[in-house]
C-alpha cells in the first residue's frame, strides 16, 4: 500500500478497523492465496468492499467463531494464507481451544485481527469491549500477540503478519479519528519495539492506543522536568527483551495498557524483569482488574485512568 | 375474555414502541439496535402481560417465571417492557447507553431494574436457562424459563449444545422463542449463513416445536397458554419482521444498528400516534 | 465566496473517482466508491476544508451531492 501523507490522514480519520478492511484489499491483489474469513462483522470490520471485490477470497461463516478458526486453520493447512477477523472478544476467548489446538499445538499459520479490542464499545458494555484478550493468548505456546499503535501500525503489522511464518494475533484498538503517532514511513519488524519519544528518567512501555495518550502525558512531565522514554511495544510476544535490558539503566519502569494490567503488557515485561537483578520498580498503568460501568470510550479511558492526564499523575504519584 | 386481554396486549406493544423510539433518538451517535429490538416487541408484550408474574414490589422475589434475552442487543424492548410493568422508571429509560447508564446496548445484570442476567455474547442464554430450568424443577417450583433468541444467533455452536441438552432433561418448563426475523447483523440469513428449515431443525433435537406469526398477539396469547401442558421443552419458531413498527425500518437491515435522526424520530412518533 | 468547483473536488479526491465519471446526481451507496469508509473519508474532508464539525444527524442525513449542499447551508457554507 502507498504510504504517504494523505493515505495516513485518511486511515486516521476512517479508523483502525476500516483501515485493516482497506490493506486487505491491497493484500488480495498482492497475494495470490489470500482468504479472509469473518463471522457475520463485514461491515465493522471494513471488509465490505473487499468482499464485493474479492467474493472468491473471501469467507463468512456467520456467527460461528468456533467453526470459523477450524475452517481457517483447515485452510491454511492446504497453503492459504488465511487473514480471520471479528470483534475481539469472540475473535480470542470464544473460540480459545480451536486457537489453542489449531494455531498454537498444529502451528498452523493463520493472522487473527480482533477488532474494537479494549474500551472502544464501552457504551455497549463489556461483552462487548476486551481486556482479557492479551493476557489470554500470550499463554499459547507459538502465537505472535500484537498491538499496533495506530492505523497506519495496523497497515505494516497486517503485511508483516501476511508474510510471517506462523500463527499471530493482532489487537486492533481505537475508535474513528484515531490519532497520529506514526507521520512518514517507518520499518516494522515483528518483536522489535520502537523507541517513540528519547528521555532518560523514565521508560514508558505501551501499545495500541495508549501510545498516544503516553507521548502526550510525556510531554506534560516534561514540562515538569522529568524525562520520559516512550517506547511503543507493539510486540507484548515476543516481547523485547532487549528493550527491557536496555529500560533497566531509568529509575522507574512504567507499562500503560488498555487492557487488564493482569496478564496484558504489564505482566509480560514483569515476568522479564523479574529475572534481573537491581532492576527498577515497575508501575502497572491499566485496567485495575475490573469491569466497570459502560459508557463512551472517552469517559471509559477517564475512568479508567488511561488518558494523558491521569498517566501523567499516576506517575508521579510512584516516582519515588 | 381473550379480546380485553389481547387489547392489553397491543397496548404494551404501543407504548413499548414509543419509549423504544424514545431512548433510540436520545442514544444519539451512539446509535442502537432498532431493528432486532422492534421485531420482538409483541413476544416480549405477551409474556410480560400474560405469562411472566414479575412483581416490582419484590425484586429478588424467587418463586417466579424467569426471563432471558438471549438475543441481548434487543434490550430495548426489553427495557421498555421493564418500564411498562414499573421496574424502570421513565428518567431511567433516557439514560440509555449514557456513561455509567444502568442500561447499556446490552443487558448487565440488575435485578432492582429487573433485569436478572448480563447478556449480549450470542449463544449463551439458553444454556443459562437450562441451569435455570434445572434449578426450578430441584426445588420443585412451578415456573417456567422463556429465553428469547436469534436466528442469526442460532449459528452458534453452543446453541446447539444447549438445544441438544434440553431433552435430555426433560425440562417441559423452558421455553426457547426464537425471533426469526431473517437477518443478522451484515445481511439476511440466505445470504450470510442459512438457517432454514429451524422448524425441522429443532424438532429433530427433540423439542416439541411451533411456528407462529411473531407479530400476532392473540396467535402468541393461545400458543402460550396451551403449550403449558406439554412435557417436553418448548420452542417457538415466531415469524417476525426486522424493524417492525415503522415505514422506514421495517425489512431494512441498515436498521440494524443505526443512528435514530430527529427527522426520523419525529416521521416515526407521527406514525405511531395514528395506531 | 465558496465555490461550487472546490465541493466538487472534495467528491472526487476523498472518493477517489474519475472526475471524467463523476455525477452530480452521486448518491451515498449508489456508487462504489461511496461505501461508508468512502462517507467518513469524504465527511472529514468536508469538515476540514470549511473548518466545522457536523452534527451526527447531518452525518447521516449527508446522503448526496445535493443534499450536501443543502446542510453546508446550514453551517453558513454557501456555494456557488
Amino acid at each position: 500500500m502507498e504510504i504517504n501523507d494523505r493515505n495516513i490522514k485518511v486511515w486516521s480519520t476512517i479508523g483502525s478497523r476500516a483501515t485493516m478492511g482497506m490493506a486487505a484489499l491491497q493484500l488480495a491483489a498482492e497475494i495470490d492465496n489470500l482468504m479472509v474469513l469473518t463471522c457475520d462483522v463485514s461491515t465493522s470490520a471494513g471488509l465490505d468492499r473487499y468482499r464485493k471485490t474479492y467474493p472468491e477470497k473471501y469467507l463468512d461463516l456467520g456467527i460461528a467463531e468456533q467453526n470459523m478458526i477450524g475452517v481457517a486453520a483447515g485452510l491454511a493447512s492446504e497453503g492459504y494464507n488465511v487473514i480471520t477477523t471479528t470483534f475481539s472478544p469472540f475473535q480470542t476467548m470464544r473460540c480459545c481451544e480451536q486457537i489453542k489446538v489449531n494455531l498454537g499445538y498444529m502451528k498452523q499459520k493463520v493472522c487473527m485481527v480482533g477488532i474494537a479490542s479494549g474500551l472502544a464499545l464501552g457504551a455497549l458494555g463489556f461483552t462487548h469491549c476486551c481486556i482479557e484478550d492479551i493476557g489470554v493468548l500470550r499463554s499459547i505456546p507459538g502465537l505472535t500477540v500484537i498491538s499496533p499503535a495506530d492505523s497506519l501500525e495496523t497497515v505494516k503489522a497486517l503485511e508483516a503478519a501476511t508474510k510471517f511464518n506462523g500463527p499471530s494475533y493482532i489487537r486492533l484498538t481505537g475508535s474513528s479519528n484515531n490519532p497520529i503517532v506514526y507521520k512518514k514511513d517507518y520499518e516494522f519488524k515483528i518483536g522489535k519495539s520502537i523507541t517513540i519519544l528519547d528521555g532518560d528518567e523514565i521508560t514508558i512501555f505501551c501499545n495500541g492506543a495508549t501510545v498516544y495518550h503516553c507521548m502526550e502525558a510525556a510531554k506534560i512531565l516534561s514540562a515538569k522536568n522529568i524525562s520520559c522514554k516512550v517506547v511503543n511495544m507493539h510486540t507484548i510476544k515476543p516481547i523485547d527483551k532487549l528493550a527491557i535490558d536496555e529500560a533497566c539503566k531509568s529509575s522507574l519502569i512504567v507499562t500503560v495498557e488498555e487492557h487488564n494490567i493482569i496478564g496484558g503488557l504489564g505482566s509480560a515485561v514483569a515476568e522479564y524483569k523479574s529475572s534481573i537483578k537491581n532492576s527498577p520498580k515497575q508501575v502497572m498503568l491499566g485496567i485495575q482488574d475490573i469491569y466497570t460501568k459502560g459508557g463512551s470510550y472517552n469517559y471509559l479511558l477517564e475512568k479508567n485512568r488511561i488518558t494523558p492526564l491521569k498517566i501523567a499523575e499516576d506517575i508521579l504519584l510512584n516516582r519515588t | 375474555m381473550n379480546e380485553n386481554i389481547i387489547k392489553r396486549i397491543n397496548n404494551f406493544s404501543l407504548n413499548s414502541r414509543k419509549n423504544i423510539l424514545e431512548m433510540a433518538y436520545l442514544a444519539g451517535s451512539s446509535s442502537s439496535h432498532l431493528g432486532g429490538a422492534l421485531s420482538i416487541v409483541e413476544i416480549i408484550s405477551t409474556l410480560f402481560t400474560t405469562q411472566i408474574n414479575i412483581n416490582k414490589k419484590k425484586p429478588n422475589w424467587i418463586d417466579k417465571d424467569r426471563f432471558i434475552l438471549s438475543k441481548g442487543h434487543a434490550c430495548l424492548a426489553y427495557y421498555a417492557a421493564l418500564s411498562e410493568v414499573g421496574f424502570i422508571s421513565k428518567e431511567e429509560l433516557k439514560t440509555f447507553e449514557k456513561d455509567d447508564s444502568n442500561l447499556l446496548g446490552h443487558p448487565v445484570l440488575n435485578k432492582k431494574l429487573g433485569i436478572e442476567f448480563s447478556n449480549g455474547s450470542l449463544g449463551m442464554g439458553l444454556s443459562l436457562g437450562i441451569g435455570v430450568a434445572i434449578s426450578l424443577k430441584k426445588k420443585k417450583k412451578n415456573f417456567n424459563v422463556y429465553v428469547v433468541m436469534g436466528d442469526g444467533e442460532c449459528n452458534e455452536g453452543s446453541v446447539w449444545e444447549a438445544a441438544m441438552a434440553a431433552p435430555n432433561f426433560r425440562l417441559d418448563n423452558l421455553y426457547a422463542i426464537i425471533d426469526k426475523n431473517n437477518f443478522q447483523q451484515t445481511g439476511s440469513n440466505k445470504e450470510i449463513m442459512n438457517v432454514e428449515n429451524l422448524k425441522d431443525k429443532w424438532q429433530s433435537f427433540g423439542w416439541h416445536t411451533s411456528e407462529i406469526d411473531g407479530h400476532n398477539s392473540e396467535e402468541l396469547y393461545e400458543y402460550f397458554e396451551k403449550s403449558k401442558e406439554i412435557k417436553k421443552p418448548k420452542a417457538l419458531i415466531a415469524n417476525t419482521i426486522k424493524g417492525k413498527g415503522f415505514s422506514f425500518s421495517e425489512n431494512n437491515n441498515n436498521w440494524h444498528h443505526a443512528v435514530l435522526t430527529k427527522s426520523l424520530y419525529e416521521k416515526a412518533i407521527s406514525e405511531i400516534s395514528k395506531k | 465566496m465558496h465555490k461550487t468547483e472546490d465541493y466538487k473536488k472534495l467528491f472526487i479526491e476523498s472518493l477517489s473517482i474519475d472526475k471524467k465519471v463523476f455525477s452530480e446526481k452521486i448518491q451515498y451507496n449508489e456508487v462504489p466508491e461511496w461505501d461508508s469508509i468512502g462517507h467518513m473519508t469524504l465527511v472529514s474532508a468536508i469538515e476540514e476544508k470549511y473548518e466545522i464539525n457536523f452534527e451526527t444527524d447531518d452525518i447521516v442525513d449527508f446522503s448526496s451531492y445535493k443534499k450536501g449542499i443543502e446542510i453546508l447551508k446550514k453551517y453558513k457554507i454557501n456555494l456557488q
